[in-house]
């Protein structure tokens, strides 16, 4: 059997550590010259700005776990606010003042004591983006995609998650325009927390839904 | 299905449920002309100039050995050159001139 045309196993290690990006001496490389190249290009046409570029990278910059986090802990913590993020999370999201740089919407789904939910975006890496910043390499790779529809147990298990059979296991497959995001189970023995402590809980991965929340996790520095 | 039937209903992109290697949890900071291509997809998106269905698509149509060989901005940025070549946004002259010069004026620095 031959899938060559589909990859390899080099797929997924090619966004770091790439030969071809001549990052030595400064010098830039080929596909770093040819962004410019296109950008300058569209900037002397007038069909963008230049500001509009540095804008936008301020706003990449602005986008990490931490907002998902605070969203997830504001969840656990307030019932009706729970309630409108299930129902419509993109509208619960800008509550929070999280803006939607795009025309994406977004579900959220809940892990429950029956349901294990995890996404994936099988055809490229349609992701969360607003809430979660931009997406880890692995996410974007062919195993994790090629893989979590069929087998997400097998996918979870090499994440360290173990889903005991009465729990359902749903995957959802992003698109251009519906992406989601997974609000983890809150972890007991937390009632007592804060809903800043309990946003340092929740990381990243729990919201792909690779993990589960856990106590005994911090979540890394931006 | 024969070989070629599969070629057909696969492109490169569609590899949901096929089999492959094990997860490895790889990531890495973005490289800064990595967020600047980002970022330029984005301001495109807003500009209704490529949406992310053509970016996809244009991405699959670097076909098969670009798709693996290139890296995932790499992919992205001549995705970008190819769909504004062919809206008549821009020409491949007009780029590789732009390149020039800017390697030029890089290199002068």
């Amino acid at each position: 059997m031959t899938h060559q045309h589909e990859g390899d196993d080099h797929d997924h290690d090619h966004d770091h550590a790439h030969p071809h990006a001549e990052i030595s001496e400064g010098r830039p490389g080929y596909y770093d010259i040819m962004e410019t190249a296109v950008r300058e290009l569209l900037i002397e046409k007038k069909l963008i700005r230049a500001d509009e570029i540095r804008r936008q990278i301020e706003v990449l910059d602005s986008r990490s776990p931490a907002l998902g986090a605070t969203v997830v802990a504001r969840a656990w913590t307030d019932p009706a606010f729970r309630a409108r993020l299930l129902a419509n999370g993109r509208a619960a999201c800008e509550e929070l003042g999280i803006s939607f740089y795009d025309d994406t919407s977004l579900i959220v789904i809940e892990n429950t004591d029956k349901v294990h939910n995890l996404i994936v975006c099988t055809l490229c890496s349609c992701y969360p983006r607003p809430v979660l910043g931009l997406p880890p390499d692995w996410y974007k790779a062919k195993p994790y995609r090629a893989r979590a529809v069929v087998e997400p147990r097998a996918v979870l298990a090499e994440f360290g998650t173990i889903i005991p059979d009465d729990v359902d296991v749903r995957v959802h497959d992003s698109t251009a325009m519906v992406r989601y995001l997974v609000l983890p189970k809150r972890p007991t023995g937390t009632e007592h927390f804060s809903e800043e402590e309990l946003a340092a809980l929740v990381t990243r991965d729990t919201m792909i839904g690779v993990v589960p929340a856990t106590v005994d996790v911090a979540r890394p520095a931006p | 299905m024969t070989p070629t039937e599969k070629l057909v209903n696969r492109l490169p992109n569609d590899v949901g449920g096929l089999p492959a290697d094990p997860i490895q949890r790889v990531e890495h900071e973005l490289e800064p002309w990595e967020k600047r291509c980002h970022a330029l997809a984005d301001v495109l998106d807003f500009h209704k100039i490529i949406n992310t269905e053509e970016k996809r698509r244009g991405v699959e149509a670097l076909g098969a050995e670009m798709v693996v060989k290139l890296s995932y901005y790499e992919r992205w940025i001549v995705a970008f050159a190819n769909i504004l070549f062919q809206k008549g946004i821009l020409t491949p002259t007009e780029l590789a001139l732009k390149m020039k010069e800017v390697e030029s004026r890089s290199s002068e620095g």
